[in-house]
């Protein structure tokens, strides 16, 4: 009997780690997005304090590719919008991940108590 | 807290070298052309003209340029420092909630720290309170306050509990306060506390005063964790603690209430040593005559010391180690025609006068105020003071540095007067650095064994051998005057 509860118990334990580690992964990726957001915000505002006169270039590789102001801004926008988006993914993954933590956790507090109670009476 | 501090210099980096950045681009369009040397590789340059100055191509973010005007750039980079600043900001304003948060968990650790080192203490104490306790029964004990294990904390004046140290005061707070309690305990089971008041000043008058003094000596922080077998002298152990503490000399000169203000001065940044030495208990034996302990002469030092100095204070200079049962048997030897006999029975009390051991009070207590005193003379260049020869004898017998060195010197000249030495003797003499090298010396060979094993200590010990040698010649020359 007792056996089974702890058997029982790491299976739920692995859940559990497995459950923070994806917790943890996601956070880390937010994290990332956000720099990110921070980032393609400053470009806009550059962008907008430069005029038409000069020329603006994307980093596509080694390779510096000539664009459009208009396209620039739409591009970064468009890019702007995108981070935006993933962060609120993530952030839906990351509540997610935390109330199953939370169950796991429930379950594991109430393994533990049946095996010590196993483990009393034998 | 640390994190934002990296942080925060980091920033401030990046912002200085957006200045220079602009700097740079601004002075660019000043010529058509420079010539320099362009970087070729890691390692080699080679002459060339930088044109164009005018057009820079700047890195927006996210893998954007765009190439501007030099004058363009130097805007887009006042850009860009705004919001540096703007972190920057925010950084600060982390730190300083952090810094209040830190502040006052300090505060708390600080109590805590002090509570558990008072706890400590506390512990000590007891121990030596119970072998005091032991010898007692076998005797008299007359327990001279070996420097105690006493944490002595700096204790500006013992009213005074405002310390500058911030943290510290807490700490020595409770210290003192503990050392107060502990010594009451003393006085109250002492038989023979030395009335440590006359003497030495400092010694005698804390021991009386007390409290107030027994913070401050002790407190220089130094803790000298000498083992103070139930010194009766408990704040005389203070206060010899401090002398101690004070290794400096005169800082931890706290004897006389006068000394408590000097020493209160001297209190230096309290450093809790707490070293388990051999502590130098002094039992003063109702022993009959001719009772000698082997560091009666160190006693007697002290004790003329303490005379030439001041008035009578506690005889017994140093308490002996007494690691085992046989120890005590060690300490209480007999003078036998200025040799040294082991008493067969170290119960029987022989006449007073001649017994070492005997803690005529006032004798007793001059010998060790005096060699305390003559040991503080040294160290804080006061001779009197029987707290400091108490604490120098401990100190010597704990094997203390410092002022030790100097107290040689004074007993020699201390030799000269012949002390009390008739009367009371400290049975256990402080040849706790000696007992501590040597753990355990034949009972019959004693006197004998003593000396040589001080001598051998005193070998050991740079610092400790010239005090020893002195002291005991110097008790030996008092013997047989």
């Amino acid at each position: 009997m007792a056996e089974q509860i702890q058997k029982k118990l790491q299976g739920e334990l692995e859940k559990y780690q497995q459950l923070q580690k994806d917790l943890s992964r996601a956070v880390a990726a937010r994290q990332k997005l956000e720099a990110q957001l921070t980032e393609n915000n400053i470009v806009k505002e550059e962008l907008e304090l430069l005029d038409a006169t000069n020329t603006i270039f994307k980093l596509m590789g080694p390779v510096l590719v000539k664009q459009e102001m208009e396209e620039a801004k739409g591009t970064v926008g468009k890019r702007l919008e995108y981070i935006t988006g993933e962060i609120k993914r993530y952030e839906q993954q990351m509540q997610e991940l935390e109330r199953r933590s939370e169950q796991q956790r429930e379950t594991l507090g109430r393994l533990q108590q049946e095996l010590q109670r196993g483990q009393g009476k034998g | 807290m640390k994190l934002n501090q990296l942080e925060f210099v980091n920033r401030k980096k990046v912002e200085s070298d957006y200045e220079a950045l602009q700097e740079r681009l601004r002075t660019l369009p000043n010529k058509l052309s420079y010539d320099i040397m362009v970087p070729f590789g890691p390692l080699a340059f080679m002459p060339g003209k930088l044109v164009h100055t005018n057009e820079v191509t700047v890195l927006l973010g996210d893998n954007w340029f765009s190439k501007c005007s030099a004058k363009q750039a130097v805007e887009l980079i006042e850009h860009r420092k705004k919001h540096v600043r703007k972190v920057l900001d925010d950084l600060q304003k982390v730190m300083k909630n952090f810094e209040s948060r830190a502040e006052f968990t300090d505060l708390q650790k600080m109590s805590d720290a002090a509570g558990d080192f008072v706890d400590i203490r506390e512990e000590i104490e007891d121990v030596s309170i119970e072998t005091k306790g032991k010898y007692r029964t076998a005797h008299k004990p007359h327990s001279k306050p070996k420097l105690s294990n006493v944490f002595e904390v700096d204790f500006p004046a013992n009213g005074s509990d405002t310390k500058s140290m911030g943290h510290f005061q807490s700490e020595e707070e409770l210290w003192a306060h503990l050392e107060e309690l502990e010594r009451q305990e003393e006085l109250l089971g002492e038989l023979d506390r030395m009335p440590n008041t006359a003497e030495t000043n400092g010694e005698d008058t804390s021991s009386s005063e007390e409290e107030k003094e027994d913070k401050r000596t002790d407190l220089n922080g130094m803790y000298r964790a000498e083992d103070c077998i139930t010194q009766g002298n408990f704040h005389k152990e203070v206060t010899n603690s401090d002398l101690f503490g004070g290794q400096v000399n005169g800082s931890t000169y706290y004897h006389s209430d006068d000394e408590d203000d000097i020493d209160v001065g001297d209190n230096s940044v309290p450093t809790i040593f707490f070293s388990h030495t051999v502590e130098p208990k002094r039992v003063r034996i109702n022993t009959g005559k001719n009772t000698t302990l082997k560091f009666s002469e160190k006693k007697e030092e002290a004790n003329r010391k303490r005379k030439n100095s001041s008035g009578n204070g506690h005889a017994t200079p140093e308490l002996p180690n007494i690691k085992t049962p046989a120890d005590i048997y060690r300490f209480f030897v007999d003078v036998v025609n200025g040799e040294y006999v082991p008493r067969k029975s170290i119960l029987k009390s022989r006449s007073r006068e001649n017994s070492v051991c005997s803690n005529t009070s006032d004798n007793s207590a001059a010998e060790f105020d005096d060699r305390q005193g003559v040991q503080r003379s040294i160290s804080c260049d006061e001779a009197t003071q029987s707290d400091n020869s108490e604490s120098i004898l401990e100190e010597e017998e704990e094997e203390e540095e410092e002022g030790q060195q100097q107290l040689p010197k004074k007993l020699l000249p201390s030799s000269g007067t012949t002390e009390a030495f008739s009367g009371t003797v400290i049975e256990k003499e402080p040849l706790s650095p000696s007992l501590i090298p040597h753990p355990v010396i034949a009972h019959p060979i004693l006197p004998t064994i003593l000396e040589r094993k001080s001598e051998e200590v005193l070998s050991k010990a740079s610092e400790e051998t010239p005090k020893r040698i002195s002291k005991f010649k110097a008790a030996r020359m008092q013997q047989p005057s």
